[in-house]
């Protein structure tokens, strides 16, 4: 479903993503791990055809995302770690317009948008203007317009970034909730988090990806925790701390 | 097309949310009526030559206003994201929005023509020079949109693509006033490049092609400008 060869991204002579090679097969949920600036977020813009690479292949559904970015954009459906809500609309105008501009059909819009205002619980707040919402709700509000035209990709940049612990808890559960049918790449801070959702887990450093394997491979390695494996965040710190990469 | 008519109806909007836009419109129109009494009081003409040439002095210090924040406020915020990241082609997404901008301007002197009927009332004016004054104004408010727009999509500090549409709109308006310091070719260069030569003929009844070419060619550069400026956005 999405696949990377040798992906690279410069901005003026720095690389920010270098020769990142990876698969995502249809239906699976990977975590994307990866410190401040490690290319994270680069990696994810690439995707959504937000950024040209500078060179390699990505492939979105068997798309090229130089070649195709009108069509790989229609079933993408991207949240960037700041929600992008114009503050004046209602929750109900934006989520109509973002239906609208993704090309829903006016038929099908309102189907559509009643399914996500239910599925991200936020039918109380529709009439309401986003820039009064709490953070919580302006995240779910985020997540509605990513899911509004039932894309197949969903791509999330720390979703739960600068959530109370009971908005975390909230989103997340939202989060699991998408998971059917869907494939989904998602990045974020809170270790516990990807130990949750995903199944696999991918971490980059300095624009490389150092780690690609499944969850429950990467916690049998020996470490600290109770089953005698390692936890989530001693292989996120090994990866870092080790000269060549993993492990 | 639906996508494209679904962004201007947002762009539209948004003026009428902003109380930017509110007091925008109220002053500028207050203003007009200002100088629309003074110059018939003054004039006692059946014709609003003068009154055009007041709004064409007051769209240079409007327009930027207007203007800065097109661009310049989505990346601020980040809402530029769902823009580029939804199917829209760059050229859509230009013209959404400068359409937008400019029907929220064709609202703004549409109540001006009010003055037209109230002319019409007192005198004897020549309709059709109206007509032509009106499009020489909104063309030319036209074109010093479409310069604010390409100025706020250069940057994401609204005050930065104020200042520098006004930079913009400045040198095309009072550049006429240089023209004695100039000789040949580039007396007629300054000359061809000051919009008020060419909104001088329209207010005079006379429409022609080298004005329509010269406002609609500006339109069309500026628009162009935009559009390669968000395609880079490598530094967003």
């Amino acid at each position: 479903m999405i696949i990377t060869r040798r992906v690279t991204k410069y901005f003026s002579d720095t690389p920010a993503v270098k020769d990142v090679s990876f698969e995502i097969r249809p239906g699976e949920i990977v975590g994307f791990l990866g410190q401040n600036g490690a290319g994270k977020t680069t990696l994810m813009r690439i995707l959504t055809s937000y950024f040209p690479v500078s060179s390699g292949t990505a492939l979105i559904a068997g798309l090229d995302v130089s070649k195709h970015s009108l069509l790989i954009r229609q079933k993408i459906g991207y949240l960037p770690e700041t929600p992008p809500l114009y503050m004046d609309m209602t929750v109900k105008d934006y989520l109509r317009f973002a239906a609208d501009i993704r090309g829903v059909s006016v038929r099908q819009r309102q189907v559509r948008l009643d399914r996500v205002l239910e599925e991200c619980q936020i039918s109380d707040v529709q009439g309401k203007v986003i820039g009064a919402l709490s953070k919580g709700y302006k995240q779910r509000v985020g997540i509605a317009q990513a899911i509004i035209h039932e894309p197949q990709i969903l791509i999330l940049d720390e979703p739960t970034s600068g959530l109370d612990p009971i908005q975390i808890l909230q989103v997340r559960t939202l989060i699991k909730g998408l998971r059917q049918e869907r494939t989904v790449l998602l990045s974020t801070h809170i270790l516990s988090e990807i130990e949750q959702i995903a199944r696999r887990v991918l971490i980059i450093r300095a624009g490389r990806i150092i780690v690609d394997a499944l969850l429950e491979d990467l916690l049998k390695t020996p470490g600290t925790a109770p089953s005698g494996g390692s936890t989530l965040e001693e292989v996120f710190i090994r990866a870092h701390q080790s000269p060549g990469g993993p492990l | 097309m639906s996508q494209l008519m679904s962004i201007v109806r947002k762009e539209l909007s948004a003026h009428f949310k902003s109380p930017v836009a509110y007091i925008i419109l109220v002053l500028t129109v207050a203003i007009f009526n200002i100088f629309f009494y003074m110059i018939i009081e003054q004039d006692r003409e059946a014709s609003l030559k003068g009154v055009f040439q007041a709004m064409e002095f007051m769209l240079v210090f409007l327009v930027p206003i207007l203007t800065m924040k097109i661009f310049a406020e989505e990346k601020a915020v980040g809402t530029i994201e769902l823009l580029m990241t939804s199917p829209l082609t760059n050229t859509q997404i230009v013209l959404g929005k400068y359409l937008g901008v400019l029907a929220f301007f064709t609202i703004m002197i549409g109540v001006t023509l009010v003055y037209a009927v109230i002319v019409a009332c007192w005198g004897d004016p020549d309709g059709k020079v109206l007509a032509s004054g009106y499009a020489g104004i909104w063309i030319e408010g036209a074109f010093f949109l479409a310069v604010g727009m390409m100025t706020s999509s250069w940057t994401r500090n609204q005050i930065v693509a104020a200042i520098t549409s006004y930079a913009i709109l400045f040198v095309v308006y009072f550049s006429i006033s240089f023209m004695k310091y100039f000789n040949g070719p580039a007396e007629v260069l300054v000359r061809q490049l000051s919009t008020w030569a060419h909104l001088e003929n329209f207010v005079s009844g006379v429409i022609t092609a080298g004005d329509i070419v010269y406002y609609s060619s500006g339109i069309a550069v500026c628009c162009v400008v935009t559009r390669m400026s968000i395609e880079n956005r490598i530094k967003d």
